[in-house]
């Protein structure tokens, strides 16, 4: 008897534009039109200039514990720029420029770690799902969405993202297994940042990427540079559209750096070795971006301080209509747990607003 | 009209939602050309074919959550677990979102889905195999809980779970899946979600139960009828939302009630019960209201399994011990 | 092949021996159909078929001693038997299966008639209960049909306003409303009527205050009409002094000012006062305090029209003398007819803490005081 290999795997690794803009390559399709990366560029600013105020908003106390997203800009961008208005979104909590450019309001994501459930109603028509806590759960909805997809025959593809740690939870495998098991139109994007809370991916798992668990559900895993806004979302867009084809799922590792805490209830500096932050910080997505545009005469002081401007002006605005929205009553604490309020829940919601009308 | 067994009134409804609601999906772990493991979805991926009734890898947390996400895609699934025993590994998919996505989105998202499972005991199967936590779903809000008693009941408790806009937990007791037969049209009429039915009426005490635990009641109340006293049989049928107002019209009337679940008897649905009769019409109760349960114990092996389930003799005594 | 081994015949005895077979190797047998008679030390026993099957072996003939626990015959489950193929319609256990066919009996909810239970919270309960209010009357305008504060609030008023053409009663007339059905459930009243000939009394005389004076001087006579009674702890204070309360009817209503002390007023000074409480009375400037305390009550009602009268009794007081109108009236004096002004008395009194006794003594005192000149 003898063994023989029935099985090897390979994760590929893109990077196209490198940490001192450089272009490695020549620029992807989706960027023939230069002004793309402009645009793309102003989603990542307004991205952190949002997340820089809601973390002080936070430490002023108007906010509850958020999930900041610092370095990590380029990953969501990528996902809201590369999926279409019909496609579905589901969420963990780093996400919000996918989210701003699926129509999610910036005063809605400040609601929702604000408190008030009315931040993941979404003033927008949309099927996305909100942000989601319970780690990992998510992937199954995801699988879900495009279990309904294909079952209708609709050209339409579910894009889910998850921190790396995520991908240690049991949900997440079982997720990757039936999407395989059924070719789902579902896209996988890790958002591998190095960090979950205070664990980093050396104790997390054994694997060398994150991406080759999508070879034990069966299908292609990729890594990208989750810096590089061009590869990640050059990556990206290939994979939603062969799932959109038909040709299945995907699995996507976009490696970054966490450079924040995890949460504003947490302190990175803890466990974070200032020298590894120091070099990341040299790598961080928006930085090289501006070198390359800079470059390429697409950008220039006077514009990124109009940037600046507006954006925090949108910020403020989206600031104000949060702090100034008035708090639901309680009732509506009842209103939503079914189509029909049902008996039992009539009386106590009775007691509850009396209560409340009293205070 | 056919006379057919609970189980198979399950699969009466379930191909009636499937031909008049294309939106309807059936799924679990071999439902598909087995036909589940009790029949349950006998010949119906041969009817309605792989994309309607269809074999799920072997992942409970995942049945669940493909659930959610379909059903906010518009879909209904209703989803089979093989046996309560294991459905707890999607606990946080039922709990945390199921139950809980409409609330979330303020509407704009809700999960109509049914979630089914075989419960109780009595059958002889080994360890894990008859479950009776029932109690756990209740608790939930966002949820709600129905279980049918008779094959009738269940093919139109099952049609209305299945057309309700919220999740259904929907636990069908095997230990009754064969033990009667009855006629049951097949004209897709729902039964009401959230009230209970008058099996029997009576002065003398309430009987209050659901489930396999129905028929024990049931006989009781013969042989206590034959000794003279008069008994009113309840059966709730939809654990959650409670119909507690015909419960409690009848305690009215009779002043007295024994509640019979085979669950165990802590934070059993009895105690739900109990309270609620307490807080409506202390002044109509003649005694205590008494629980005759499982007790606060794992189910023991099936060598003592008929020494856990409530039995006809443990009913009796309840009701006779609150007579004067 | 399926071997039956001899079972223990009973009583442990160990072994057997074949007596006579009743069936032949290659038979097709039904469980429970004789098999073979053994004999043991004790008796000949016939040993039924344990199974359905087909006969293959004996393994032992006629006068052969089997030991029990060994082979006796082998043997073949039949096809009806075996089932191996058959659907058990279950993965583990097995499922209790029956013929029986039956209707199901149901009622959806009740089977008798169940109470219009109120949607509404316990602070709205206890509101309905203080203003008297029966919520199962009220149709809720909350949201999802709850009923409200304000849902009971307006009941309440709306079950206080009149009826169409009727006024609601107000001030001295409203506190008169209250008294009287105060009195109506507490007091167990008696009446007594009687008439004082005053004939003898001089022109002028001054009538009530010679019906305050008779009052006074019965009082002496008999005290116990000049008392309070305590119903809650069931005693009773007679009282020395008379506070008199006299009660005046004026256009507001009846108003009873007292007395203080009538037993030690001179007529003058009762004229004095009873005039001075007139005018105070129909300015309405009588102080609080001239209401209150009266031990015992006159009422001289009769000026337009009305003999006798059962007067109520206002606790804590425990009687009450009512004059009517004076006429003139035929008596009988020794045996003929005079005409003779005559005083129409009605004393009621409550018998809870007054006997027929005390009452007539003190009504027959009060005569006496009066038929005096």
């Amino acid at each position: 008897m003898t063994t023989s290999i029935v099985a090897r795997f390979e994760v590929p690794f893109t990077r196209m534009l490198d940490a001192n803009g450089e272009l490695c390559g020549p620029l992807p399709s989706f960027a023939e039109k230069k002004e793309t990366m402009v645009e793309l560029y102003k989603i990542m600013v307004k991205a952190r200039i949002f997340d820089k105020k809601a973390i002080a908003l936070q430490r002023t106390g108007k906010m509850g514990t958020y999930a900041p997203i610092n370095g990590q800009e380029a990953i969501s961008t990528a996902i809201g720029h590369a999926m279409d208005t019909k496609d579905v979104f589901v969420p963990y909590y780093r996400d919000y420029a996918a989210q701003f450019q699926r129509g999610v309001k910036i005063s809605e994501i400040l609601a929702y770690w604000g408190g008030d459930e009315r931040g993941s109603q979404f003033d927008c028509e949309s099927e996305d799902l909100p942000i989601c806590v319970p780690i990992a759960s998510q992937c199954l909805h995801a699988s879900g969405v495009a279990f309904a997809f294909k079952h209708r025959k609709q050209p339409r593809v579910a894009v889910v993202c998850i921190g790396e740690g995520g991908t240690s939870e049991g949900d997440f495998y079982e997720a990757i297994n039936v999407a395989g098991a059924w070719k789902l139109p579902v896209v996988f994007i890790v958002n591998n940042n190095q960090w979950a809370i205070s664990v980093p991916l050396s104790k997390q798992t054994a694997t060398q990427t994150i991406a080759q668990k999508a070879i034990a559900a069966g299908f292609e895993g990729k890594q990208v540079d989750g810096n590089d806004l061009l590869a990640t979302r050059a990556v990206i867009g290939e994979a939603i559209e062969a799932a959109r084809r038909g040709e299945g799922p995907a699995l996507i590792e976009a490696l970054t750096y966490r450079l924040c805490d995890h949460t504003t209830a947490d302190d990175a500096t803890r466990y974070q070795p200032s020298n590894e932050v120091e070099e990341a910080q040299a790598n961080e997505p928006i930085k090289r971006i501006k070198i390359f545009l800079e470059k390429e005469n697409l950008w220039d002081d006077k514009q990124e301080q109009q940037l600046l401007d507006q954006c925090s002006k949108e910020v403020q605005e989206a600031v104000d209509e949060y702090v100034n929205s008035k708090p639901q009553p309680i009732g509506s604490a009842f209103d939503y747990h079914f189509e029909t309020l049902p008996d039992y829940l009539i009386k106590q919601r009775a007691i509850a607003m009396e209560a409340f009308e009293d205070a | 009209m056919p006379d057919i067994t609970l189980v198979e009134a399950v699969t009466q409804a379930l191909a009636y939602e499937l031909k008049h609601d294309k939106k309807v999906v059936v799924f679990g772990e071999d439902v598909g050309k087995n036909g589940g493991v009790f029949r349950a979805t006998e010949a119906l991926q041969k009817e309605f074919g792989e994309d309607r009734v269809f074999d799920t890898p072997l992942a409970e947390s995942m049945i669940a959550g493909l659930a959610v996400g379909m059903s906010t895609q518009g879909l209904k699934p209703v989803a089979e677990f093989q046996f309560m025993g294991f459905i707890y590994p999607a606990m946080n998919q039922i709990v945390s979102h199921a139950a809980r996505m409409r609330n979330r989105t303020r509407g704009r998202l809700s999960c109509p889905l049914v979630l089914r499972a075989p419960f109780g005991g009595g059958i002889r199967a080994p360890e894990h195999h008859s479950e009776s936590t029932e109690a756990l779903f209740a608790h939930i809000p966002g949820l709600q809980v129905v279980i049918p008693s008779s094959p009738k009941r269940a093919y139109g408790l099952l049609l209305a779970a299945i057309r309700n806009p919220d999740p259904v937990v929907f636990l069908e007791p095997k230990r009754i899946y064969r033990l009667v037969k009855q006629p049951v049209e097949d004209n897709g009429e729902a039964l009401p979600l959230g009230r209970c039915f008058t099996l029997k009426e009576g002065d003398d005490v309430t009987l209050v139960s659901w489930g396999a635990s129905i028929h024990e009641t049931l006989q009781s109340a013969k042989q206590l009828e034959d000794e003279g006293l008069s008994c009113e049989v309840i059966d709730v049928a939809s654990i959650k939302p409670l119909d507690i107002d015909t419960i409690l019209t009848s305690v009215e009337k009779t002043g007295r009630c024994v509640i019979v679940h085979e669950g165990a008897k802590t934070c059993g649905v009895g105690a739900e019960i109990s309270a609620q009769i307490m807080e409506n019409c202390l002044p109509d109760l003649l005694a205590p209201v008494q629980r005759v349960t499982g007790y606060d114990v794992v189910m023991p092996y099936f060598q003592l399994e008929k020494h856990y389930i409530p039995s006809v003799k443990r009913i009796k005594e309840a009701a006779l011990s609150i007579m004067e | 092949m399926k071997l039956f081994n001899l079972p223990d015949l009973g009583e442990g005895l160990p072994d057997a021996e074949i007596h006579e077979w009743f069936v032949k190797e290659g038979d097709i047998v039904k469980a429970d159909q004789p098999l073979v008679s053994m004999e043991t030390a004790k008796a000949v026993v016939d040993v039924p078929c344990p199974y359905d099957g087909k006969i293959v072996k004996f393994y032992g003939q006629p006068g052969d001693v089997i030991k029990a626990g060994e082979p006796l015959i082998g043997y073949e489950a039949t096809e009806e038997v075996a089932k191996p193929s058959s659907d058990k319609g279950t993965v583990v256990g097995n499922l209790e299966e029956s013929t029986d066919v039956s209707e199901d009996v149901f009622t959806v909810g009740s089977a008798s008639t169940s109470k219009n239970r109120v949607k509404t919270t316990p602070a709205v309960r206890l509101l309905a209960k203080k203003l008297g209010i029966d919520l199962s009357s009220i149709s809720g305008t909350g949201e999802h049909g709850v009923v409200t504060k304000d849902d009971v609030n307006r009941e309440a008023q709306r079950k206080a306003e009149p009826k169409e053409g009727y006024v609601p009663l107000r001030g001295v007339r409203r506190a008169m409303l209250a008294s009287m059905v105060q009195s109506h459930q507490e007091v167990v009243p008696v009446s007594i009527f009687d008439e004082a000939d005053i004939h003898a009394w001089k022109d002028g005389t001054d009538i009530t205050t010679r019906l305050i004076k008779a009052i006074v001087d019965a009082t002496q006579k008999e005290p116990a009409l000049n008392a309070w009674f305590d119903s809650e702890t069931s005693s009773r204070r007679c009282f020395e002094e008379v506070h008199l309360g006299l009660a005046m009817d004026t256009e507001d209503g009846l108003f009873v000012p007292v007395i203080h002390d009538a037993q030690k007023a001179s007529p003058d000074a009762l004229r004095k006062t009873i005039n001075d409480y007139k005018k105070s009375v129909r300015e309405r400037a009588i102080p609080a305090d001239k209401l209150k305390g009266a031990t015992i009550t006159l009422s001289n009602f009769g000026k337009f029209a009305g003999r006798f009268a059962s007067p109520i009794i206002v606790p804590p007081m425990v009687s009450i003398l009512a004059v009517g109108r004076l006429y003139e009236g035929a008596v009988g004096v020794n045996g003929k007819i005079e005409v003779h002004r005559m005083l129409p008395l009605s004393i009621s009194f409550d018998h809870r803490a007054v006997t027929g006794g005390e009452a007539t003594r003190f009504l027959g005192a009060v005569i006496e005081s009066l038929e005096k000149s």
